[in-house]
């Protein structure tokens, strides 16, 4: 799930960034703003995390942000936060599907 | 809106459906005795940080989709109207139905966003009575109803508006001159922390000056609030000599 190399050669997927929910940026592909993105993101999902945790939600695995241009996929992975970028957005679900057989795959 | 909400309620999986706005406040909720008011605006507060962030990176956003590993969040966009806008979110178990929810939550969003233009909710007395949970009705407490303003990503993608549509950041200011020094602080903000600096300022902007317009006679306390918020003193140096100096 955190290899971007991997992910990138999913069709649809315009990039990808690994970075950490503190915000770090570690690795991009496709995009020049990698660390910009990592920051937000990694917000996102602390926040996200932190309803998740008051509506007793359990751990949280993965949001898909979705509009009329562009939607993005933020997979948490342990400490690690992979945001993908999807293009076309009506191409979100297969993407969701890639992405879950290939961390299957790895088990 | 207890209807509406209650039609999300109907189905399978569904265990609470809330909806709030861009200051957290709370409009409405129904759900499972566990998911009382109280909770649901403590949850609100968090769900706003993280759509406040997630319209730094894709302002358009419609849908927020997060997948616990015992449970569903389900944010959608309802819509705007004076001046805030207004999310339906809808927590589920995992017995929810993906795509029937879809449809579902797509008719109540349009539904909920007749009701909120048509003025069915325009007050926070309007907006507690609308509020009620399964087995008992909740206390409704007074939230604080506060201005917001909308975030215009000018070429730095830090600058403030003094009016709102569509947008989720919660601060107002009182004249173009204290909107220039929010985008200066959050640029010098921005060297420690990174583009969340942002967010940081919104929420010590709301510290600092809770009921009424960001003025420049609240900058100092500003500052002094966001100083204290970086760890690192010779950081914390920088950003206070950089913000004096801008």
């Amino acid at each position: 799930m955190t290899d971007l190399a991997q992910i990138a050669k999913i069709p649809n997927v315009a990039s990808a960034v690994l970075g950490d929910l503190a915000g770090g940026f570690y690795d991009a592909i496709r995009v020049a703003d990698g660390e910009s993105i990592a920051a937000v993101t990694g917000f996102i999902s602390t926040s996200l995390v932190d309803a998740g945790e008051q509506l007793g939600l359990g751990p949280l695995g993965r949001v898909s942000l979705a509009g009329a241009s562009r939607a993005c996929i933020i997979a948490v992975v342990g400490g690690s936060v992979v945001t993908v970028s999807v293009e076309p957005p009506g191409s979100l679900p297969a993407v969701e599907r890639a992405l879950d057989t290939s961390s299957g795959a790895r088990g | 809106m207890e209807a509406i909400l209650q039609t999300l309620m109907d189905l399978g999986g569904v265990t609470a459906a809330m909806v709030f706005d861009s200051t957290g406040q709370l409009l409405g909720h129904r759900g499972h005795s566990i998911y009382d008011r109280a909770l649901c605006e403590q949850v609100s507060g968090a769900l706003v940080r993280a759509i406040d962030a997630v319209q730094l990176q894709q302002e358009d956003w419609e849908t927020i989709a997060a997948q616990f590993q015992d449970g569903k969040l389900i944010l959608r966009r309802v819509g705007a109207t004076g001046g805030r806008t207004q999310v339906l979110a809808v927590v589920a178990d995992g017995n929810l139905n993906p795509s029937f929810a879809t449809v579902a939550i797509r008719v109540a969003a349009g539904k909920l966003k007749k009701l909120l233009e048509g003025g069915g909710v325009s007050s926070p007395g309007l907006a507690a009575a609308s509020s009620s949970q399964l087995g008992g009705g909740g206390p409704a407490s007074q939230s604080q109803p506060l201005s917001d303003s909308r975030p215009v990503l000018a070429n730095s993608g830090l600058s403030w508006s003094k009016t709102s549509s569509v947008g989720l950041s919660r601060v107002q200011v009182a004249d173009p001159a204290a909107g220039a020094f929010l985008s200066r602080c959050a640029k010098a903000l921005a060297q420690a922390v990174g583009p969340i600096a942002k967010v940081y300022v919104e929420e010590a902007v709301r510290r600092v000056a809770p009921e009424a317009p960001f003025a420049m006679s609240m900058a100092a306390p500003l500052v002094e609030d966001l100083a204290g918020q970086i760890e690192d003193p010779v950081d914390r140096k920088q950003f206070k000599a950089a913000v004096a100096k801008s």
